[in-house]
């Protein structure tokens, strides 16, 4: 009973901070006030309205969206490659691969500013493109590597057998087999680069904005309910991922008995 | 498919390039940096800078409370969470319910997360509201730019993690060891302790490395919350870079937050290897 109620006390805590950002999204007021008074759906019209939200939320979308393929282009030879070769350096290179996981991020958007300034690398699309890829890769590589079963390389063999390419085989016989995995790790990657600000505020600038970026600076100067309305319809597309994602693979994976 | 050598190489070359050149390289320039004077000399006199000065030591200082204190936190809150879910639970829709609960701040920007905070923890905010109204307090608490305003911060973004470690390892204990302990004798308490817990000993490590790792390096939630009046390390290493454009000494302190994550990462695991083998000893 005194389980329940931490846990249930503990979960209330989890989602509080959410609910609260909703509710001032939704106020007739111009400060923040929670319970909101009123009910208003204007600071939804102010954002969708103000051209630099919408543009920053269109780099924010278009860099996870370009992050995320090209992570998979990255992740997927090398979790093949760690799934059914034994090489020398394996466990290092695994390593390597997966370290962005827990190596503060604000470190690597640090390097790569200092680095990206002697190659023209800085303060552009490219720059920001290439430290999110270095980020969301390790989440592709996580969801994919347990994927590649021995099962799979006879199934391959025999289509080989029945006279398709190499290419034909990976897209009709091993594709299909991971591809819950693949979308799922996809997903990951997509909101870690989409929320990101640690390593993105290095290299924004007042034209080239991501959306987490450009709250970051907002709220830190002035705050109005039109933030807590851009943290909402961020919620929301959170939300959304989480149901695909439920779709897709099912979160009941902490059912015990 | 995929069989010889060749294809192994043509498999690592796009990954390992890509993680040289973005990855490696970069760090590779910020450790050089770190130990060159402006004008490309060898020094260490940029970590003498930070070792030899008690600012220093006293920012280190806090970061580490922070992380220490919020993975403490985590792990106890955390444990009750998750053997909920896992074992309290019994309608599988409403632990479905709960793990998309827990997972959605994951998946929310640290800015909206910290953003609902500064509302809840302000003077007039419902935190003080409710403390005064049952009477806990006379007059408001001041939490943002608080340690503690942080720390509630920090606990909340990074709880989630533990939850779904512990909670992997709970649901993945072996039901026939509990029920063998308790045939032999053993209360529910001193089975808990002596075996379930013991087995869901390397979720508490995995979901506790976690949480250290990012509280240690956490940017945003000490900087919104903070308001200015308590800095970590990662704080002060972004000043370098952003507004002072010391890359030097930025770069140090880039390295030092490096080591000490990692130190604490490597420490810890060879603590959970340690514990693995413990196990098998016996």
């Amino acid at each position: 009973m005194i389980i329940r109620m931490i846990a249930l006390t503990t979960l209330a805590y989890l989602v509080l901070p959410l609910v609260v950002v909703i509710g001032v999204s939704l106020t007739e007021t111009k400060f923040l006030v929670f319970p909101p008074q009123g009910l208003t759906l204007s600071w939804y019209r102010v954002i969708l309205e103000d051209p630099t939200y919408v543009r920053s939320f269109l780099v924010s979308a278009v860099l996870a969206a370009l992050a995320t393929l090209a992570a998979i282009v990255v992740a997927l030879p090398a979790a093949i490659a760690m799934a059914r070769y034994s090489f020398r350096g394996k466990a290092a290179l695994s390593a390597l691969l997966l370290s962005p996981l827990v190596l503060p991020h604000i470190v690597i958007g640090a390097a790569l500013l200092q680095y990206g300034a002697s190659i023209g690398l800085v303060r552009n699309f490219p720059a920001l493109l290439v430290g999110h890829l270095v980020i969301v890769t390790p989440f592709v590589l996580r969801t994919l590597m347990p994927l590649f079963s021995p099962e799979q390389l006879s199934l391959e063999e025999a289509s080989r057998d029945l006279g398709a390419s190499a290419w034909a085989t990976f897209f009709l016989v091993t594709l299909p087999q991971i591809r819950a995995g693949l979308v799922s790790g996809a997903i990951f990657a997509f909101i870690t680069s989409f929320i990101n600000v640690e390593l993105s505020i290095f290299n924004t600038t007042s034209t080239l904005n991501t959306i987490p970026v450009q709250l970051f600076n907002y709220v830190q100067y002035s705050v109005d309910p039109s933030i807590a309305a851009v943290s909402s319809l961020t919620i929301l597309a959170a939300a959304i991922a989480i149901i695909l994602i439920d779709w897709l693979i099912g979160l009941d994976f902490l059912s015990g008995r | 498919m995929f069989t010889s050598r060749l294809t192994l190489l043509w498999l690592l070359a796009l990954p390992v390039c890509v993680f040289t050149a973005f990855f490696l390289m970069p760090l590779g320039v910020v450790l050089i940096s770190s130990l060159s004077t402006q004008d490309g000399q060898f020094t260490f006199a940029q970590y003498g800078r930070i070792l030899m000065d008690g600012y220093h030591w006293q920012v280190i200082g806090v970061t580490f409370r922070l992380a220490i204190l919020s993975t403490l936190i985590c792990v106890v809150l955390g444990y009750p969470l998750a053997w909920y879910l896992v074992r309290i639970v019994k309608w599988r829709n409403w632990r479905r319910t709960c793990v998309i609960l827990l997972i959605l701040p994951l998946f929310t920007s640290n800015i909206v997360r910290s953003f609902g905070w500064m509302v809840l923890l302000g003077r007039t905010g419902l935190v003080n509201d409710a403390l005064l109204g049952a009477g806990l307090i006379d007059r408001p608490v001041r939490f943002l730019g608080t340690e503690t305003g942080i720390l509630i911060g920090l606990v909340y973004i990074l709880l989630p993690f533990t939850v779904l470690t512990i909670g992997n390892a709970l649901a993945r204990v072996e039901p026939a060891l509990e029920e063998a302990s308790r045939d032999l004798g053993a209360g529910a308490a001193r089975t808990f302790f002596s075996v379930t817990f013991p087995l869901t000993m390397h979720g508490v490590m995995a979901g506790g490395i976690i949480v250290f790792s990012m509280a240690i390096s956490a940017y945003v939630t000490p900087a919104l919350l903070s308001g200015g009046k308590v800095t970590v390390l990662a704080m002060l290493a972004f000043q370098q870079y952003s507004t002072v454009f010391d890359f030097n000494y930025g770069g140090a302190l880039s390295i030092t937050l490096l080591v000490f994550t990692m130190a604490l990462i490597g420490f810890s695991s060879w603590l959970a290897r340690l514990g693995a083998q413990d196990m098998k000893g016996n």
